[in-house]
């Protein structure tokens, strides 16, 4: 881990308003400082605007306020839908709970279409999909559709996407709640590996067992972080 | 980049074969229904050009006054083309003759035949054209001459399809229980006299002989043809006067005899040709536009389905405007692949038309290009604004859907 801050937020707040005009305030004030390398555990109760928080650092939402620095640039108040995209496509590696892959694309299609959308030939696409599929022991399934993958198998092709145009930041929505606790432990040693490519991760879970391979937990409460180095009780 | 979300689209389409086979039905019967009309009114006009196709435009017939508008003392005579080319300028030519049909007999063949009873100059305003023998003379006129000269329809009629042109020559047949002798057969001619009688089926016999021949039931024409057109009317006007003259008609009497311009006849068929086109053009595209919005429909069934892909397409980096090109792209393959289905079953339909009794449609490149160009456009325009949503889509709402 450098000392390089990758992502930052300051007094970031998120509202939404209901179909009546009534405002919901999900992120009140939120300031984060996240390291190059880090791998980082969001922990908190439901509502308490975790997903909310890794949607905005994803750039799928914009802020209500605040500032949003990524690699010290602010794009907090970015609002250009190729720019966004851009950085979604290049810079960041979403991992989600139900993997989120296409049904009807096989698993090197799906691994390989954010390069799609980067403008990368057929060819250059293909090789890197396979690298990055074997890589993930997934070499001998590159042609099945996700349907014909079981749970753990298609979160490893969604992992392979997500690493597909080398970003520097993986974003996980509780990446193993819908695996079972073997296919999901297989899945959090792959994420520990990303510290050695120096990529910072930021994993949203709720699951203590998975929160442990990270290396610190930020607690979020009712749109507010608690506690940025908050620590599991002794008996994980 | 681009054809690869196009064949992503194919891929997305043929995922889903029924569906998008019935919502390009509407595209199929509209496209196909465009080219079988447009087939029918090419058709319609070709007949008309065809029956009229030695047809001046100059030309001016005068008959005799029928039906509900006739006259008890309605008569027209020879003398009174003699009349009317003596006194009127601007004439080229003028001719009369009568028309009837008669009993023609050759061997073991007969047939009612329409015959004609003619001066010599009846061939030059008619453009009829000798293929062997000669044609009928002033002579022949004067001296009530028992010839005939038939035309290519009549030959075969009656000497059967094998028949020599110039075996014909010569020999004797019996019109109206007359033995005449064939002195000349036309060239196949295609015209007709208003569309009605063709020349080719016809038979064609000097006035004279004519006139014993068909007796009362004969109708008389003059035809005559003016040196040019922008003289039609003034002739017209002229013949009128000088006929209710020649037949000393008071004011106050109506005309005994019709005078019309012919040409006036084919520009009205042929404008009556046009406006059922357009109509039938018209039904077709109501179609097309209806299938449109079967198409929309099915696009937008399609995005709502669609909503959670559209989120992680975009969670992972595509732009507004590639979902926008994926969704607009399966319309349009929609579209155009249904345009394509329809514009060959078109060219299907059009020769089974074709084998009905009365039908005539004429398959037509401007039909085929008509109705692509309007499905691909009818895809892009319905299948935008479904498109637009896909692509306005908010990624985290999108993601969330089921």
């Amino acid at each position: 881990m450098s000392e390089e801050v990758v992502i930052q937020l300051k007094d970031v707040h998120k509202s939404y308003y209901l179909g009546n005009g009534e405002e919901v305030q999900v992120l009140k004030g939120v300031d984060v400082e996240i390291k190059k390398g880090e791998f980082v555990a969001l922990m908190g109760e439901s509502g308490g605007g975790k997903t909310t928080l890794l949607n905005i650092l994803g750039c799928l939402h914009p802020l209500s306020s605040g500032t949003y620095l990524l690699e010290g640039e602010n794009i907090g108040d970015v609002r250009d839908d190729g720019t966004l995209a851009f950085i979604r496509n290049k810079k960041m590696g979403f991992v989600f709970q139900q993997f989120n892959l296409l049904s009807r694309l096989s698993a090197l299609k799906n691994v390989a279409l954010p390069s799609l959308y980067a403008g990368v030939d057929k060819e250059t696409r293909n090789t890197k999909a396979k690298e990055l599929l074997k890589l993930l022991s997934m070499e001998e399934r590159t042609e099945h559709k996700p349907t014909e993958l079981s749970g753990g198998q298609q979160q490893r092709v969604a992992i392979a996407r997500a690493l597909m145009n080398d970003p520097e930041i993986i974003l996980a929505d509780e990446p193993t709640g819908a695996l079972d606790s073997k296919n999901g432990l297989e899945i959090m040693e792959i994420f520990k590996n990303f510290k050695n490519q120096q990529k910072t991760v930021v994993m949203v879970t709720h699951t203590a067992e998975v929160a442990k391979y990270a290396d610190r937990i930020i607690y979020m409460r009712d749109g507010k972080i608690l506690d940025t180095h908050y620590q599991l009780k002794s008996e994980y | 980049m681009f054809l690869e979300i196009l064949k992503m689209a194919g891929e997305a389409l043929w995922s889903n074969k029924i569906r998008s086979f019935l919502s390009v039905l509407g595209i199929i019967i509209g496209v196909s229904t465009v080219i079988v009309v447009v087939g029918i009114g090419t058709g319609a006009k070709k007949q008309i050009e065809e029956q009229y196709k030695n047809l001046s435009a100059t030309t001016i017939m005068v008959m005799k006054q029928m039906g509900r508008d006739a006259v008890s003392s309605s008569k027209l005579e020879a003398e009174d083309a003699t009349v009317i080319s003596q006194n009127i300028e601007h004439i080229k030519s003028t001719t009369v003759f009568i028309s009837g049909n008669s009993t023609v007999a050759y061997g073991q063949e007969s047939g009612s035949v329409n015959t004609f009873g003619i001066y010599d100059t009846f061939f030059d305003i008619g453009n009829l054209e000798l293929e062997a023998g000669r044609l009928l003379t002033q002579e022949d006129v004067s001296n009530k001459s028992k010839v005939i000269v038939i035309g290519s329809g009549a030959l075969t009629t009656l000497f059967g399809e094998e028949a020599e042109t110039t075996q014909a020559v010569g020999q004797f047949i019996t019109v109206s229980n007359k033995k005449m002798e064939i002195v000349g057969i036309l060239k196949e001619n295609g015209g007709s006299v208003m569309g009605r009688m063709s020349y080719d089926d016809a038979v064609f016999v000097p006035y004279t002989t004519a006139e014993s021949m068909l007796g009362n039931q004969a109708n008389m024409m003059i035809v005559v043809l003016m040196d040019d057109v922008d003289n039609l009317q003034t002739g017209m006007d002229d013949i009128t006067t000088i006929l209710r003259i020649q037949h000393k008609l008071k004011a106050s009497q109506a005309d005994d005899f019709r005078i019309f311009d012919p040409g006036s006849i084919v520009g009205a068929a042929q404008s009556s040709a046009d406006t059922m086109s357009l109509l039938l053009v018209s039904i077709a595209t109501i179609v097309l536009i209806v299938s449109g919005v079967g198409i929309m429909n099915v696009m937008f069934v399609t995005v709502a389905e669609r909503t959670k892909e559209i989120g992680i397409a975009k969670a992972i980096g595509a732009q507004k405007q590639d979902i926008l090109t994926q969704f607009l792209a399966e319309s349009v393959i929609l579209s155009i692949g249904g345009g394509m289905v329809g514009a060959l079953l078109g060219q299907i339909i059009i020769p089974i038309l074709n084998t009905f009794e009365g039908w005539y449609v004429v398959p037509s490149v401007s039909g085929v290009i008509l109705s692509f160009t309007f499905s691909a456009i009818v895809g892009l325009f319905f299948g935008f604004y479904p498109a637009l949503k896909a692509s306005k889509l908010d990624p985290v709402d999108a993601l969330r859907s089921e």
